[in-house]
C-alpha cells in the first residue's frame, strides 16, 4: 500500500517535469499563430507529419492554419514550437500552400486525435485524448498518444488550464503499426502505413494484442525521451 | 456478394425438415427479425402508457400525428443504420470523432438525462404493473433494481432478455383488441389521412411526448451499434435497410392500434390516470383477465427496458470516452461502463419511488425525451450529410431536404412547447 503511494507520488513528479518538454496537440489546437513581427496569421487547425515505412517517430512537416476563409499549410522550416502548446513563425516571409494530402501525410487532429486505437487483431481498445510531440535533435517529432482520462477532462475544462500537461498513460508511437481500414474492408498488401489515415472508421493499429499493450507511465516517458535525446546526440550530423 | 450468399441460404432451407408453414413463419421472422424485436422493445412502459393516454384523452385525433412521426422515424432510423453500415462505428464513436470534444460531451450529457428519464419511467412501469397484482411499489421497485443489476452484471443477460421479450409480445394483442372493440372506422380513416390538431397546451405536450417515446434518442444509438455488431457492410446494407424501415413501420402500426383500441374503449374520458384504465382496452380480447394480461406484458416490457436503456447509455458513453464496454468484462476492467449503468439504474429506481402518480411520471419523462430528441437528431443529420463520413452514401439533396424538414419540425414543436412550459412557471 505504501509502496503504491510512493510510486504514485513519483509518477506525479515525473508528469510535472514532462510539462516543459512535451508539446500537446490539444494545447496547440485553436491557438492563434503569430509571425516574427507579432502579427496574427490565423488559428491553428492541424499539425501534419510525414510518415513513411522506415520511421518510428515521424517529424512534423507543417501546420494547417485557418487564414480568413481557407485553410493553408505552412512548412515546418518556418516554425518554432515551444512546450506545451505554442507555435510561432520565426520569419515574416513564410510561404503558405494549399492543403493537399500526399502519400505519407498524417494530419494529427483529423486522423489521430479522438480516433480509435485498435490492437493487432482489429479489436478497438481506446481513443487518444491527446497527441504528444517533442523536440528531438532540432526537429519536432510525434512521440506518443495519451490514452488516460485526465487529458479528456483537461480538454473539457477551462481554456487557461489547457497548458497543464500531465501525462498519465502514453502509448509509444513506435508501437503503432499503421492505419487500419474499417472492419470488412480488405487492405491491399503491402500497404503503406498511412494509406487509411483519415478514412471513416479507420483505426490506429498497434503491433501488439490488446492484452499485451501496456501504456507508459510518466517516469517511463521521461526515460524514453532522455534515451532518444542521447541517441540523437551520438548520431553524426 | 449477395449472389454468393443467396444459394447458401436456399440450401439451408431445403435441408430443413420443419413443416412448410413453420418455415414460412420463421423465414418471415428472420426477415422482420431485429427490426421487429427492436420495434416491439420500443413499446415499453413509456410507449404503451403514452399511446393509451393519447387514445383516452383525445380519441382518434393524434393518429395523423403518429403517421407523421412514423415518416420521421423511418428517415431517422435509415440514416442511423446507414451510418453504422458505412463507417463500422456507433453513433457515440462518430460523435467523438466528428464533433469538437465539448459538443460531443454535451450530446452524451443529454443522452444521459434523456435515458435517466426513461429509466425512471421503466421502473414506474414495473411498479404500476405490480400494483395491478396488489403489490406495493415500495417493495417491487427495490427488488426489481437488485434483480436487474444482479442478472445483467453477474447472471445470464441473454436468457433474461428472451423471457422479457416473450412477455412483451402480449402487446401484439392490441390490434386484435382494436378490431374487437368496434371502433368508428370512418373516424379512424379520416384522422389517419387528415390532421385534426387541437391548439391546446395539453395536446401539444402530448404531441411532444409521442415524439419522445416514438423517436427515442436511445433507440438511434442502439440501432446504429446493432448494425455494426451484426457486421453489416456497404455491400450488405440493402437488406439491412429493408429491416430498418420495416421495423420502424411495424412498431408504429402496433402503436396506432394501441391508440385506436384505447380510443374505442375509453376515448374522451380525459388523461389516463391509472394503469387499470389502460388495461381496460384489452377487455375485448381478454375479458376479465385483461388487467392481469396487461400487467404481465407491462412487467416484461418494463423490466427489459429498465435494463436496456441504462445499458445503452453505458455503451454510448464508454464508446465516446474510448473505454472498455461489455457485459462480459469484469467490473474492474470497465469502470466507466459499469459506473454509468449502475448510477442510471439507481437514479431511475429512486425517482420512481417518490410519491406521486406513476402514469403522470411516465408521460412526463416521455416529454423530457421529446425535448432532447431533436437536439440529438441534429447530430445524426449533420453526420449523415457529411461526405467525409459517408462518401457516396451521403444524404442526397432530396433526402437531405426531407430529413431536415423532419428534424426541423420536431425541433420547432419541442422548442415551442418547452418555451410555453417554462413561461408557465412564472
Amino acid at each position: 500500500m505504501r509502496a503504491r503511494r510512493e510510486r504514485a507520488a513519483r509518477e506525479r513528479v515525473a508528469a510535472r517535469a514532462l510539462e516543459g518538454s512535451l508539446l500537446s496537440l490539444a494545447a496547440l489546437l485553436g491557438n492563434t499563430v503569430k509571425d516574427a513581427d507579432g502579427h496574427d496569421i490565423g488559428a491553428l487547425r492541424d499539425v501534419v507529419v510525414q510518415w513513411t515505412a522506415e520511421i518510428s517517430y515521424p517529424a512534423v512537416s507543417g501546420i494547417v492554419i485557418r487564414s480568413g476563409e481557407r485553410d493553408v499549410l505552412i512548412n515546418s522550416r518556418w516554425l518554432e514550437f515551444s512546450a506545451p502548446g505554442t507555435v510561432r513563425l520565426h520569419s515574416t516571409r513564410a510561404y503558405a500552400r494549399a492543403v493537399k494530402r500526399g502519400s505519407g501525410t498524417v494530419a494529427l487532429a483529423h486522423d489521430v486525435l479522438d480516433h480509435q486505437v485498435v490492437d493487432s487483431g482489429g479489436a478497438q481498445i481506446v481513443r487518444p485524448a491527446d497527441v504528444y510531440l517533442a523536440t528531438v535533435g532540432g526537429r519536432v517529432e510525434l512521440v506518443g498518444i495519451e490514452v488516460g482520462v485526465h487529458a479528456l477532462l483537461r480538454r473539457l475544462g477551462p481554456k487557461r488550464l489547457r497548458g497543464r500537461i500531465r501525462p498519465q498513460r502514453v502509448i509509444d508511437w513506435a508501437s503503432v503499426d499503421g492505419f487500419a481500414p474499417r472492419p470488412g474492408v480488405d487492405a491491399p498488401t503491402p500497404r503503406s502505413r498511412s494509406r487509411f489515415a483519415g478514412r471513416p472508421g479507420a483505426g490506429i493499429e498497434l503491433r501488439a494484442r490488446a492484452a499485451d499493450v501496456r501504456p507508459l507511465r510518466p517516469s517511463e516517458v521521461e526515460t524514453a525521451l532522455k534515451r532518444k535525446g542521447t541517441a540523437q546526440d551520438r548520431e553524426p550530423a | 456478394m449477395s449472389t454468393v450468399d443467396a444459394p447458401t441460404s436456399g440450401q439451408a432451407t431445403r435441408t430443413a425438415r420443419s413443416p412448410r408453414w413453420l418455415r414460412r413463419v420463421l423465414g418471415l421472422l428472420a426477415v422482420l427479425g431485429p427490426g421487429l424485436i427492436a420495434a416491439n422493445a420500443g413499446n415499453d412502459a413509456g410507449g404503451i402508457l403514452t399511446y393509451a393516454s393519447a387514445g383516452a384523452q383525445f380519441g382518434y385525433r393524434t393518429l395523423f400525428l403518429l403517421v407523421l412521426i412514423t415518416v420521421a422515424l423511418v428517415v431517422v432510423q435509415e440514416m442511423c443504420s446507414r451510418l453504422g453500415a458505412y463507417t463500422g462505428e456507433g453513433l457515440g464513436a462518430l460523435i467523438r470523432e466528428q464533433f469538437p470534444l465539448r459538443s460531443g460531451a454535451a450530446a452524451m450529457a443529454l443522452l444521459f438525462v434523456a435515458n435517466a428519464g426513461l429509466t425512471v419511467s421503466e421502473f414506474a412501469g414495473v411498479g404500476a404493473a405490480m400494483e395491478l397484482f396488489g403489490v406495493s411499489r415500495y417493495v417491487v421497485i427495490p427488488v426489481a433494481l437488485a434483480a436487474i443489476w444482479g442478472v445483467t452484471v453477474m447472471g445470464s443477460y441473454s436468457r433474461a432478455e428472451r423471457v422479457c421479450l416473450l412477455m412483451g409480445l402480449v402487446f401484439l394483442a392490441y390490434p386484435l383488441a382494436a378490431v374487437l372493440a368496434h371502433p368508428h372506422w370512418g373516424a379512424v380513416a379520416s384522422n389517419l389521412v387528415w390532421p385534426h390538431f387541437l391548439h391546446t397546451k395539453a395536446f401539444l405536450l402530448l404531441a411532444v411526448a409521442l415524439i419522445g417515446t416514438t423517436i427515442t434518442p436511445y433507440m438511434q444509438f442502439y440501432l446504429t451499434s446493432a448494425v455494426v455488431d451484426k457486421g453489416v457492410t456497404p455491400r450488405t446494407y440493402k437488406s439491412e435497410r429493408f429491416d430498418t424501415v420495416n421495423g420502424a413501420i411495424l412498431g408504429d402500426v402496433v402503436s396506432i392500434f394501441i391508440i385506436i383500441a384505447t380510443a374505442a374503449a375509453i376515448g374522451g374520458t380525459g388523461p389516463l390516470r391509472s394503469v387499470s384504465q389502460a388495461a381496460g382496452a384489452l377487455r375485448p380480447v381478454a375479458g376479465a383477465a385483461a388487467s392481469q394480461l396487461f400487467a404481465f406484458g407491462l412487467l416484461g416490457a418494463s423490466l427489459l427496458a429498465a435494463a436496456v436503456v441504462p445499458l445503452s447509455s453505458a455503451y454510448a458513453i464508454a464508446e465516446t470516452a474510448g473505454s472498455p464496454r461489455s457485459l462480459s468484462r469484469k467490473l474492474r476492467e470497465a469502470p466507466v461502463f459499469y459506473g454509468v449503468y449502475t448510477v442510471q439504474l439507481v437514479i431511475g429506481a429512486a425517482v420512481a419511488l417518490l410519491p406521486g402518480n406513476l402514469v403522470e411520471l411516465v408521460i412526463n419523462s416521455q416529454v423530457l425525451n421529446g425535448f432532447i430528441t431533436p437536439v440529438l437528431l441534429t447530430y445524426v443529420l449533420i453526420l449523415a450529410n457529411r461526405r467525409s463520413v459517408l462518401g457516396d452514401a451521403v444524404n442526397g439533396p432530396v433526402f437531405r431536404a426531407i430529413a431536415t424538414v423532419c428534424v426541423g419540425v420536431v425541433g420547432v414543436l419541442s422548442a415551442g412547447v418547452l418555451a410555453q412550459t417554462v413561461a408557465g412557471w412564472f
